[in-house]
């Protein structure tokens, strides 16, 4: 169990910054996700906290020690690898066994140890086979077995799932959701897909450029993202947002100037009658994804092409619809994305036009 | 980073780079500079001469006829055995349990001693009982001399040599072969490509890296032949198979003229130096296509 | 094939005179085809087979010679089977010469330069690949121009040398000059350069010494192109006729290839068939262990076959 904190970490390759001044703290016991486009620089700051990458700046504390100079052996950290760097020449015994015998455990206790992690990951009819010869899940298995074997005081797992087919890909998911339950060590999360991210972690920090843009739960990621990247990057389809110059007819008063306006697919309404208080948007349906309990259209509009998403309704077979998203679930940002929370009044005219009655 | 881990590199490859500089680099550059002495060895001076060596040597006839001998046979053994091998990969290219084994009987001679093939070819080339003069003759001709007359012996060495090259040439090209993708194929002939088409706009600019590795390694072996040379023929007859490292041989070891030898083995240095320049500027400018 | 399928379904229905015409012209037709596409196959294989003489006949022939009497090899046309095996033909052989040290020798010779290339390629390879040093590049230099120069070439500054160390017509001198193989280097080392760095980095996770993962892991993980170059190498020294030929000038020293080869000047030009006998005690080992590992074997040699 352990807490990690990075400070003022910035890693240079050559004349190329990848990262800088960054600053994060992983909660004891977290599941925390990396998630981020790739060359973000969620990997580097993984690997230099296994100590495979040094910083160029900056410390890395693992609970109250400072590991700058502890090589990766003696870290107390335990990776599984996206490719699962299986030693191909050794069975899975002795892939799982072959940390523990290089920290000089006695061959009593590696066998029970071996024994009861290969039981827990259901390995055991496997150990004496050579990784080859096994399916990817499994090798996902003897992976996850030789991390948990030396019993770490933090899980580190580098996009482990992104070799699996999808079905797999989900059990795997809620296996090591309830993997984290059971051990209650730190796990540390890296992957590119935000789904993943949200479904698993309980702390989702999401990285762009080498940046940290938002560190936070996955509620509060969805409902009160930080900045348009974010906003962008969460959610599926992800928040439409347009810059203010093409929308159209938005009746607000506003005291900032405001750079993008969002809203969700999900939130807004189709067709929906003069009860409902909110922006309008007329546009013609470009397509539909019917999934079946749900329905995704691609709209074009004046101001661009977005998305809207309905649950459990009949599918909209017109071709021009009328689109109203309440004011209460619009998102702005300023010109440089950053979230604007406040300065902005929604619906004014109207609610003059209310009052005038 | 610790002292030892800076220096481990420099541990690890020190052996073979000793290896290297004591029985390669070293002996080119000593090579050099004997080049520019009159030495017969014994004698516990060396006079230096200069470039008299190269001078000596380009005016002699016998050596030129020994640069003829050794431009002809590299030339002839390396369009044969290329151009036939090429044209076996086509042919044998396919899986099955007996094309594996024709496979495995063409390229058997390479794995043969030189010597052993040299002194069976003798045999088999024989001018009075040999079997090759048999096979001939079944074929209506007369009987040659082989290796015992002027006008046949170079190019009987040639056959040997062909003979036993062959087979790796064709296995070299079938594996370039299978290495193509076989929806290239596929695609060229739902483009309606004909067979003809195909192999000269497809397979044979996908092959270039294959030919042009496998015409330059024959080269540099076709020009430093010995084996078949000194047992079959000596150089002869009347230095008619007289080549390059034959001459260096005769030299250095029969006529102890070191320096002139060693001027000899120069000029080998530079042609397979230029062949190797050639091949790798053809690799790195024109034949990429994976 | 598509048009074939329209074709028939275009036929429908079938029953008038025409139809019938051309139904029976069109399979006369697929007949020939079959016929032509029959005698294809079979000129492929008769072709094939000639391939195979070609190549196997040779061999053959020095099997037939090596049983003959001396004066059943002067006939002409020749005779396959010699009517009578002189199997003396092998003791004679093996009497023109030390025989046994031959085979020693070249043992001795082919064995302690395949040990000493193991040790140096090995650590050499790995450290150009995984390692960044100051003058790797000037190192590999020298591996690569090796590489390129044929030994071949240079024999005669390395006999001055060994003759300097007083190494000719020793086992030694013999095998020192190929102590390492830049071949080999390059070999291994694209071998080592393929090895992913995650399982570097596993094994480091692991705690795993240098050394123990160089041992373990690594090499492990190169063993089938290990194989592959050991049978190159013990092939190309076990036949090797140049070398042993210029650094020795007495018997001590030297191998199988000189015995056979000198077994003409002891039983002069014309003992086909006593040299036919040597031969193919140097030659059938070879190609008997050529047939039982006959894929390992091409490919040592096509795999990378420079050299």
């Amino acid at each position: 169990m352990a807490k990690i904190e990075l400070r003022n970490i910035s890693k240079k390759f050559k004349d190329d910054t990848v990262i800088q001044n960054l600053n994060l703290t992983i909660k004891d016991g977290s599941f925390t996700v990396l998630v981020g486009p790739s060359g973000c620089g969620k990997s580097t700051t993984l690997r230099m906290v296994a100590g495979l990458e040094q910083q160029s700046g900056g410390d890395i504390w693992i609970d109250d020690k400072c590991v700058n100079d502890t090589p990766p052996g003696l870290r107390d950290v335990a990776m599984v690898f996206q490719n699962y760097a299986l030693y191909p020449t050794m069975s899975v015994r002795g892939n799982i066994e072959f940390g523990l015998k290089n920290r000089g455990v006695a061959k009593a206790d590696r066998d029970k140890l071996v024994k009861d992690i290969s039981e827990i990951v259901g390995l055991a009819p496997y150990l004496d086979k050579k990784p080859q010869s096994l399916s990817g899940g499994q090798r996902q298995r003897v992976a996850l077995a030789r991390a948990m074997v030396k019993q770490p005081k933090v899980f580190i797992l580098d996009e482990p799932l992104s070799n699996l087919d999808a079905k797999l890909r989900g059990q795997m998911r809620t296996e090591l959701i309830q993997l984290h339950k059971r051990l209650g060590t730190t796990f540390v999360y890296v992957t590119h897909d935000q789904v993943e991210a949200m479904s698993m972690g309980d702390e989702i920090v999401v990285m762009n450029k080498g940046v940290i843009q938002q560190a936070d739960s996955p509620m509060k990621l969805y409902n009160d993202p930080e900045n348009l990247f974010t906003a962008e990057f969460i959610g599926t389809p992800a928040m439409n947002t347009m810059n203010m110059k093409d929308v159209q007819g938005l009746d607000i008063q506003t005291s900032v100037s405001i750079g993008f306006m969002g809203f969700r697919p999900e939130q807004a309404l189709l067709n929906a009658g003069p009860e409902a208080r909110g922006h309008v948007i007329e546009g013609e349906i470009v397509t539909r994804e019917s999934l079946g309990a749900e329905q995704i259209y691609q709209i074009r509009a004046r101001g661009g092409v977005f998305f809207v998403k309905t649950f459990l309704a009949p599918l909209e077979t017109a071709d021009r619809v009328k689109v109203t998203i309440p004011y209460e679930h619009l998102f702005y940002f300023g010109l440089g994305g950053e979230r604007l929370r406040s300065g902005i009044e929604a619906g004014a005219r109207q609610l003059v036009a209310a009052g005038g009655v | 980073m610790t002292l030892w881990t800076k220096l481990r590199p420099y541990g690890m490859v020190a052996p073979a780079i000793i290896v290297f500089s004591l029985f390669f680099i070293y002996p080119i550059f000593y090579m050099i500079y004997l080049s520019m002495f009159d030495w017969n060895f014994v004698s516990p001076t060396k006079t230096f001469v200069g470039l008299q060596n190269f001078r000596d040597l380009l005016a002699e006839e016998d050596f030129r006829k020994v640069l003829s001998n050794t431009t002809i046979y590299t030339v002839l053994t390396v369009t044969l055995t290329t151009g036939l091998a090429l044209l076996l990969a086509l042919w044998l290219n396919k899986k099955s349990l007996f094309h594996g084994f024709v496979q495995g009987a063409i390229f058997s001679p390479h794995i043969i001693s030189l010597v052993s093939i040299s002194l069976l070819w003798s045999w088999l080339m024989d001018p009075e009982y040999g079997l090759l003069n048999w096979v001939i003759g079944l074929a209506g001709f007369d009987k040659l001399q082989w290796l015992s007359h002027p006008s046949t012996a170079l190019v009987s060495l040639v056959m040997v040599a062909v003979w036993k090259g062959l087979g790796y040439n064709a296995l070299v090209f079938i594996a370039g072969l299978q290495s193509i993708p076989a929806d290239i194929y596929e695609a060229a002939s739902l483009d309606r490509s004909k067979p003809w088409t195909t192999f000269t706009k497809l397979i044979l600019p996908m092959l270039s890296p294959t030919i042009f590795f496998l015409v330059i390694i024959n080269m540099i072996g076709s020009f430093q032949v010995f084996e078949t040379i000194a047992i079959m023929t000596q150089g002869g007859p009347i230095n008619s198979t007289n080549t390059l490292v034959y001459y260096i041989y005769e030299y250095g070891f029969r006529f102890f003229k070191i320096g002139y030898a060693s001027a000899a083995g120069v000029i080998l240095l530079v042609i397979v130096g230029i062949l190797t320049i050639i091949y790798f500027k053809l690799l790195s400018n024109r034949v990429h296509y994976r | 094939m598509l048009k074939a399928v329209n074709d028939t379904i275009g036929g429908t229905p079938i029953g008038t005179a025409a139809e019938s015409d051309r139904v029976f012209v069109r399979s006369r037709q697929q007949a020939l085809r079959r016929a032509l596409r029959a005698v294809l196959q079979v000129v492929n294989y008769a072709g094939l087979l000639v391939l195979v003489l070609v190549f196997a006949m040779p061999f053959a022939w020095m099997l037939s010679t090596s049983l003959k009497t001396l004066p059943e090899t002067m006939i002409f046309p020749p005779e396959w089977i010699p009517s009578n095996p002189v199997w003396q033909n092998f003791a004679d052989a093996w009497n023109t010469g030390p025989f046994l040290s031959y085979f020693v020798n070249s043992v001795v010779i082919a064995v302690g330069i395949l040990v000493l290339q193991m040790l140096t390629i090995i650590p050499a390879s790995y450290a150009f690949a995984r390692y960044k040093f100051k003058g790797s590049g000037f190192l590999f230099g020298i591996v690569m121009v090796t590489l390129m120069i044929p030994g071949q070439l240079i024999f005669l500054p390395v006999y001055l040398e060994l003759s300097a160390f007083k190494l000719l017509n020793t086992h030694l001198g013999l095998i020192l000059p190929f102590a390492s193989s830049a071949f080999g280097i390059f070999l291994l080392r694209q071998a080592f350069m393929q090895i992913s760095d995650e399982l570097l980095e596993a094994a480091r996770l692991d705690q795993a010494a240098e050394w123990k993962i160089i041992l373990q892991i690594m090499v492990p993980m190169v063993k089938p192109v290990l194989v592959t170059f050991a049978l190159f190498s013990f092939i190309a020294h076990w036949n090797d006729y140049f070398w042993p030929l210029v650094m020795t000038t007495n018997e001590t020293a030297r191998t199988l290839p000189l015995g056979i080869a000198k077994i003409r000047e002891v039983e002069g030009v014309a003992t086909w068939n006593t040299l036919m006998a040597g031969n193919l005690i140097l030659v059938a080992p070879i190609l008997l262990v050529f047939f039982l590992s006959q894929r390992q074997i091409i490919k040592a040699f096509v795999y990378n076959g420079v050299k």
